[in-house]
């Protein structure tokens, strides 16, 4: 089979990613003020110190898992003791700062001056952030985020914003160095025209056949976790947007022979894409979206735009925390859901069940009642851990997504 | 019927208003002195029969303690609840509510929700009293209006004193477990019978246990022929393991138990405004994974706890899937070792029933090494 040629857009993208980390060391080794964050922490604050850089954690373990470095820090780590049912990217991050970033695509992250957590997709993460507090003897800020069952409410946006200045207070006391408020608009405008070209790459899963995978949307979303806030970031998504408009119009499509549009709930299966995506496409199955990167750029309740108009840069960013699918609840999700669901045309949903990220997880049963009950969408739970590897079967995940396209097969027959 | 459900029947009948609370330190003062009767809903495993309810709703991998309170509610238990109270205490609680009124819906059954968000902010860098307080006064606000009651300052200076004088009524009897004079068992037994009682007669109920053991009186065996050991976890573990470590000569000289010790050893000082005493109450807590705040307490306050006791191990009781507590042990155990304090770590699924053997023969094996550490 002739190797597929690399959009410019992926090779784009492994400049942007391989760039950020080169960054991030080269400025750390040159003194730079390095933030360790967790993944929804507004990373564009950041962008209002002069040298202040940050690494998520999360997203270094999503690329290990990804490139097949995540079963080896996962033993790593338990063999510290840490238990096998911990969230993988939290047994991933430890077993490999505790391995000095051996086995790492990446060579690990620099060490950190400030550890930010948050209770936001879970407060597992401060737990996890604590362990290294403990061990490297460094500060750990928390960020608290309320949960949400409705509409985030005034009193918690406006608690999340007091704690965004206290954050910025603490970054400045601990770097010696000032914020400038200009300089993190700048960065939320960079942004937001990033987030508006990421929701015109996503809308193309409504094209029939979709101009687009859901595994295509989950490797695009690194630049989110490694270089948002910067000209780079809006460049790339205009970038992807376009080359998948271009795309489309030329009639080049991902599977083409697409007889099944589904719909998956969960953090990426990193270390399946591949396979998984092949697999699906050989049946005429595509997965044209997920909740994962839907709800990026929106706020609880609804996958549509929520654009930063231009006014407090914190207020935007406080008001946005509880846009992931973790920080809100079953009603919230559900209404999202079956939002984009119609809006895509989707005959199936696949919800992922993930031992290690319960917070996801715990309400899929429900979900999925109401989804196959209430809206007659045939769905299927598979399990599938995100990072670890060894958690996931392929032959019996196929079973289930093959009954899944026969469910498909039977409601049109009926 | 269950003890359990005699219990909450008996609640009912007498006409009082019963809030279940989510575990696990929901501010129950303020319910006694609103005349709300609140029951912690943990321990439930022998209170229900199977999960099969509960599997309808929850992956199977989430704890025990959770599984075993949806099923609790929705296998027709939901009758002897006036409404429900949570907070903020782990990821998996804060999605039970929608998910326990997805399964009453389905029986065409409701319960009222009353939450509060606990702010989980270090001190030290967010001032969240404000935040906390306004929090207080909406729950207040809220239990006024569903359980159509009033709140009295009086009543909750009362309330507040006769919790304390509860605790302290706790702490003695822990004393005489300490002396050998009490079992661990009994103690945690009736500690939890307390829980789904009105406050008068826990107090009178703990009364009665420590009247027939008076102060002075002969230690039922000498320490240097059961060492001492400190349970740490969510729960006490089932009753049969508790038998097998007392059977095996071990003393539990105190415990780090969420539904224990950790619950009844913070005792801040009396206010009459519910926000104030509150605040103290959560932010002088002694320590658990679930309050984020407290991390760096954690560890001193455990080996504070072994060095007071003269302990000469810890049993960590690993609620399977609580991540909170799992973080934690490869820490705490070295730590321990550090000071030549020896650690167990057994787990305890939701699968595993009140009779499990399946530790039996580590717990001789820690009971042998604590008693020869040569
Ligand atoms: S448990 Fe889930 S939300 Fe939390 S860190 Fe792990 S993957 Fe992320
Ligand atoms: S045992 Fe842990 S996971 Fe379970 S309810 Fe308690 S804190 Fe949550």
């Amino acid at each position: 089979m002739p190797k597929k040629e690399k959009t410019s857009a992926a090779k784009n993208l492994s400049r942007v990613v391989g760039d950020a980390y080169m960054d991030l060391h080269a400025r750390a080794a040159d003194g730079a003020f390095v933030v360790w964050i967790a993944i929804n922490v507004p990373a564009e604050l950041f962008h209002g110190f002069n040298n202040v850089v940050y690494g998520v954690p999360e997203s270094h373990a999503a690329l290990n898992a990804a490139k097949g470095a995540g079963v080896i820090q996962c033993e790593k780590a338990e063999r510290l003791g840490y238990s096998t049912d911990l969230c993988s990217y939290a047994r991933i991050d430890i077993g490999s700062v505790y391995d000095g970033g051996k086995d790492s695509p990446t060579f690990g992250l620099p060490a950190p001056d400030l550890l930010v957590s948050n209770t936001n997709n879970c407060s597992l993460l401060v737990k996890w952030f604590d362990v290294h507090h403990r061990n490297m003897k460094v500060p750990h800020f928390i960020v608290d985020v309320p949960f949400c069952y409705q509409p985030q409410q005034e009193k918690d946006q406006q608690y999340i914003v007091r704690q965004f200045q206290d954050l910025i207070r603490t970054i400045e006391s601990l770097s010696g160095q000032k914020f400038d408020y200009e300089k993190a608009c700048d960065a939320l405008n960079h942004t937001n025209e990033g987030i508006r070209h990421w929701k015109r790459f996503l809308e193309f899963a409504g094209h029939r056949p979709s101009g687009i995978t859901a595994f295509d949307s989950f490797v695009q979303m690194a630049p989110f976790l490694v270089a948002r806030g910067t000209p780079q970031f809006a460049d790339h998504y205009k970038l992807l947007a376009e080359e998948t408009a271009c795309r489309v119009n030329q009639g080049i499509f991902p599977v083409p022979d697409e007889r099944y549009r589904l719909f998956w709930d969960n953090i990426a299966p990193w270390h399946q894409l591949r396979d998984m995506s092949g697999r699906l496409a050989a049946l005429g199955a595509n997965i044209v979206g997920a909740t994962y990167t839907s709800c990026i750029g929106t706020v609880e309740g609804s996958f549509d735009l929520f654009a930063y108009d231009g006014g407090d840069v914190l207020e935007y960013c406080a008001r946005t925390q509880n846009c992931y699918m973790c920080p809100h609840g079953m009603k919230l999700r559900g209404a999202s859901m079956q939002g984009v669901v119609k809006k895509l045309g989707i005959d199936g949903v696949v919800f992922a069940s993930n031992r290690s990220c319960k917070p996801y997880s715990i309400t899929q049963m429900d979900q999925q009642r109401r989804m196959a009950e209430d809206f007659r969408i045939p769905c299927v739970m598979i399990d599938v851990d995100h990072a670890d590897a060894r958690k996931y079967s392929k032959e019996s995940t196929f079973t289930r997504l093959e009954a899944l396209l026969e469910q498909i097969e039977a409601r049109r027959a009926a | 019927m269950t003890e359990i459900e005699q219990q909450l029947r008996q609640l009912k009948k007498d006409g009082r208003k019963v809030l279940g609370c989510f575990p696990l330190y929901p501010p129950l003062e303020l319910f006694y002195a609103m005349d709300i009767t609140p029951v912690v809903l943990w321990g439930l495993r022998g209170a229900v029969r199977n999960t099969d309810e509960s599997d309808r709703h929850l992956q199977p991998y989430a704890c025990a303690i959770t599984r075993h309170l949806t099923e609790f509610i929705l296998s027709g238990h939901s009758r002897f609840f006036d409404g429900l109270f949570m907070y903020n205490a782990c990821d998996t609680l804060r999605n039970l509510p929608e998910i326990i009124d997805a399964g009453l819906s389905e029986r065409n059954l409701s319960l009222p929700l009353v939450n509060v968000h606990i702010p989980m902010t270090l001190p030290v860098h967010t001032d969240a009293s404000g935040y906390f307080q306004n929090e207080i006064r909406q729950l207040i606000a809220d239990l006024e209006r569903l359980f159509n009651v009033q709140f009295s300052r009086d009543q909750f200076v009362h309330a507040v004193e006769t919790v304390r004088h509860l605790r302290n009524l706790i702490r003695t009897a822990e004393k005489r477990v300490t002396e050998g004079r009490l079992s661990f068992l009994a103690f945690s037994e009736n500690l939890h019978k307390c829980g789904f009682l009105p406050l008068e007669d826990q107090v009178r109920t703990l009364e009665e246990l420590l009247e027939d053991m008076p102060d002075k009186g002969e230690p039922g065996a000498s320490d240097g022929s059961c060492p001492g050991v400190i349970l740490s976890g969510i729960l006490p573990p089932p009753a049969s393991v508790i038998t097998y470590i007392e059977a095996a000569g071990l003393r539990v000289k105190g415990n780090d138990i969420a539904s224990l010790g950790r619950s009844y050893a913070s005792m801040p000082e009396t206010r009459a405004d519910p926000g104030a005493y509150f605040l103290d109450f959560y932010y002088q807590h002694f320590p658990c994974p679930t309050l984020l705040y407290t991390g760096d307490r954690r560890v001193t306050s455990l080996i504070d706890l072994v060095e007071r006791t003269r302990a000469a191990g810890v049993i960590f009781v690993g609620e399977k899937y609580c991540e909170y507590e799992y973080f934690e042990f490869p820490l705490l155990s070295e730590k321990m070792r550090e000071k030549g304090i020896k650690t167990l770590e057994i787990e305890i699924a939701a699968e595993d029933d009140e009779q499990t053997s399946a530790h039996d023969a580590r717990i001789a094996a820690f009971a042998e090494l604590l008693k020869n550490p040569g």
